[in-house]
């Protein structure tokens, strides 16, 4: 059983829920979890492809599942899961 | 719409300024009641681009989530991100867009001379293609 923290602005497709708790032996499978209990949420999670958004980024614990095995990345019980995103900007190119 | 309290307002100025002729960025924290939303805490994060940051800025991820964790500690909501526009309007431009989420408010300062001149405030959506203005307010507007 892992937990996953939902940020503030997705908790109206999750049920007002600020923390869900998901079975899964990877960070996938607890996120499909997520997204089969809550399928409002997969449209600001996954593109049409099926593939997370380019903006997404899933912390497992506090370390980013890219540099662990991705989506692969097993889960222990206890873990938590954060989803966070990448953002940037700037002046130019207005 | 989006209301900014005095003591965050005053944070953000006063970065947006401290960091000229550079880009700031933070995070905005406070409550949601509906579609109204008051921040009331500003925490100002680091600008990491690489390169020249008078016109770019990036969060660190990591960063994003210690300022999720502090609004969760604090009972609050992370609302929004900030950052400013040296000598220029606060326009959301296409460099803001293609890198933004969603899922905030996005408050851009106009800082001119070093001197805040003006703010807006930002949703842009899901496909990163458009960015509708949300109705700003702070204690001098």
């Amino acid at each position: 059983m892992a937990r996953i923290l939902i940020p503030t602005p997705l908790r109206q497709f999750a049920e007002k829920n600020d923390t869900v708790e998901v079975e899964g032996a990877t960070v996938g499978e607890a996120l499909t979890a997520l997204i089969t209990r809550f399928p409002d949420l997969k449209k600001n999670l996954y593109s049409d492809e099926g593939k997370l958004r380019s903006f997404v980024n899933v912390y497992l614990n506090d370390e980013d599942i890219r540099y662990i095995k991705k989506e692969a990345t097993p889960l222990a019980a206890g873990d938590t899961l954060s989803i966070v995103p990448s953002i940037a900007g700037g002046a130019y190119g207005s | 719409m989006i209301h900014i309290e005095r003591g965050p307002w005053r944070e953000m100025i006063n970065h947006a300024q401290a960091a000229y002729p550079n880009e700031c960025c933070g995070a905005m924290i406070g409550a949601i009641d509906g579609d109204n939303k008051t921040v009331t805490f500003a925490l100002a994060l680091d600008n990491v681009s690489a390169g020249s940051q008078a016109a770019r800025y990036e969060l660190r991820p990591e960063d994003l989530l210690r300022a999720d964790k502090e609004a969760r500690q604090r009972k609050l909501d992370l609302i929004g991100i900030y950052h400013s526009h040296p000598d220029c309007g606060a326009y959301f431009s296409e460099t803001d867009l293609k890198n933004s989420c969603p899922w905030y408010s996005f408050v851009v300062l106009s800082v001119q001379q070093g001197r805040f001149d003006h703010a807006n405030s930002w949703l842009p959506n899901a496909e990163q293609t458009e960015a509708a203005k949300e109705e700003l307010t702070w204690p001098e507007s």
